[in-house]
């Protein structure tokens, strides 16, 4: 067996028309027979051994400014480091801000990473593709988002989708209406599942899982008998296969008729104490419901900290005076806050629950800030350098990687580019990045990112 | 969407000896929670209180001393030209607590 994502493909007998022409275009791309047995026997092809675990992505839209928040640099000029101060953490000698004071308490468990760049332009778009996918932008062939990825490698398991994306997907940030955050190439049978409403609100419902009125599940069963056999004629006309489309149906259905995949969605079952633990806000409660999904069998939640930066108090910190007038106030008295509560809730409950160990925990965002204020007080848009972390699974806490330099405005040591970390996210969820390979043009097998783990991440 | 805070958060605040001590706060919003300590009617000090359960008062001239927990509530981004919101604003979540120095 050979494994292309989660479809192994038989190379001795039983095989499939699918798998056949996959296996052949493998071999027309170089992938011989012989190479494909060495790669089964290198371990390519046996799910049983990896040591799966889940992902839990919480992405900052907006971009919060690196000097205000990860990687302060106290001695500065005061138009550089900015109104906030360090505080100590529980490792010695890694600061943060004063308004994470929660998580200084847990740094022992965050591996920060503060050398993070990109090198194509300053634009939200540009940060969120590369930092969802892995990859950089290509109208032509549009990259898959990591959750779909994880889709395709894993599979789901039970009823839920294995990729979800909280509270739903980013919509205008400004330039352009790619965001990563689609199944891409990889089809709709990957397609994240958006939940689309806010779990923080009291009238919350997930219009995905409700059947349009006057639907009953017996009118949803029989809608899906008559689809299948149209399908079914569907099929023996077409000479493609029409697996992608059949599992999305498959999906839909699912969640709409499973007992299990609404209550994974029902926060109502949680107590007050914990839900007033994580926040009564939307990221508070967005990150619970990513602990409910991944603890009943979703492998990849993202939770997008605000879906646009316009007119909303978010991470875009340009201090326009206009609809991007995000300030140190919003920073100092909601966004910092209500993450440093949300996060540490997180990782409170999943290390009580026993999942930390089988969950990553990753904080991303699309950039970094200007390292100069500007003549409002705000900071701009920075690709040259910022600061994300990991937690979990087999990310080893306490440690930082990488440094910038005394400004902030540029990697100093151990430069990370975005690619590097979404190869780390997969080696941190059990894929080994030599062996297991995606369907790329014409179906040739290719690698899920071009880049290695950040190997002093696991060290 | 933007996020819209619902609900009232409420926390019970007690004073032993100078030591200000709060209990967990229900319907918890997650934003930002000060002590607000005024001393005859004008604020006197603020302190951070989210991870701090308790706070030790240093506040030593006479007056009459009223002290309370504040939650930012969040309305909306929108500010003055001076950088103050004109919607959203803190405010009280505790019992408030008086005495005279």
């Amino acid at each position: 067996m050979f494994q292309i994502g989660n479809e192994r493909v038989p190379v001795c007998h039983g095989v499939t028309r699918r798998s056949f022409l996959e296996a052949g275009s493998a071999g027309l791309a170089g992938l011989s027979l012989p190479s494909v047995l060495a790669l089964e026997a290198a371990g390519a092809v046996d799910p049983a051994k990896a040591e799966i675990r889940n992902c839990i992505t919480i992405f900052l839209v907006g971009s919060p400014g690196h000097l205000d928040t990860w990687d302060m640099k106290p001695e500065a000029p005061a138009e550089i480091r900015g109104k906030f101060k360090p505080i100590d953490t529980n490792v010695p000698g890694i600061q943060i801000c004063e308004h994470f004071p929660l998580m200084a308490r847990m740094m022992d468990k965050v591996a920060l990473i503060r050398s993070l760049h990109h090198k194509t332009g300053a634009t939200h778009e540009n940060g969120q593709r590369w930092m969802m996918t892995g990859h950089d932008f290509n109208p032509d062939s549009v990259k898959p988002h990591c959750g779909s990825v994880i889709s395709r490698v894993f599979g789901n398991r039970g009823t839920l989708p294995a990729a979800v994306v909280l509270p739903g997907k980013i919509g205008n940030t400004g330039a352009g209406p790619f965001h990563g955050q689609t199944a891409g190439y990889l089809g709709s049978a990957h397609e994240p599942f958006f939940l689309g409403s806010d779990p923080a609100r009291s009238d919350f419902k997930v219009s995905d899982l409700s059947p349009p009125a006057g639907q009953t599940e017996f009118r949803l069963n029989a809608r899906r008998d008559l689809l299948r056999q149209v399908d079914e004629v569907q099929r023996r006309t077409e000479a493609n296969s029409s697996l992608g489309r059949d599992t999305a149906y498959a999906r839909a259905f699912n969640l709409l008729t499973s007992a299990e995949a609404k209550q994974a969605f029902e926060l109502g079952q949680e107590s007050d104490k914990i839900r007033d633990r994580y926040g009564r806000n939307t990221l508070g409660q967005s990150c619970l419901m990513a602990r409910r999904l991944v603890e009943r069998g979703c492998r990849h939640v993202t939770v997008n900290h605000f879906e646009t930066v316009f007119n909303i108090s978010c991470w875009d910190m340009h201090a326009d005076g206009g609809g991007l007038n995000n300030t140190y106030a919003d920073y100092e008295q909601l966004l910092c806050p209500q993450f440093d509560w949300a996060f540490t809730a997180l990782i409170e409950d999943l290390s009580q629950r026993g999942l930390l160990d089988n969950t990553v925990v990753c904080v991303l965002s699309e950039m970094g800030r200007t390292p100069n204020l500007n003549g409002r007080g705000g900071r701009d848009h920075h690709p040259n350098a910022w600061t994300n972390f990991m937690v979990g699974g087999p990310i080893r806490g306490g440690q930082v990687i990488g440094s910038t330099d005394k400004t902030g405005a540029r990697p100093q040591n151990n430069p990370v580019e975005p690619p590097q970390i979404l190869a780390s996210i997969y080696h941190a969820m059990g894929i080994d990045l030599e062996t297991t390979m995606l369907p790329g043009p014409g179906s040739r097998p290719i690698r899920l990112v071009e880049a290695e783990p950040i190997s002093q991440l696991f060290s | 969407m933007d996020q819209r805070f619902e609900g009232q958060p409420k926390a019970e605040i007690r004073l032993e000896g100078r030591r200000l001590i709060r209990g967990e706060v229900t319907n918890d919003w997650g934003s930002q929670l000060i002590w607000e300590i005024r001393r005859n009617g004008e604020v006197a000090a603020t302190a951070a209180a989210r991870a701090n359960e308790s706070y030790e008062v240093t506040e030593t001239a006479p007056g009459q001393y009223e002290v309370v927990l504040r939650m930012f509530n969040y309305e909306g981004y929108e500010k003055d030209k001076d950088g103050k919101y004109t919607k959203s604003k803190f405010v009280d979540v505790s019992n408030k607590l008086t005495w005279t120095v």
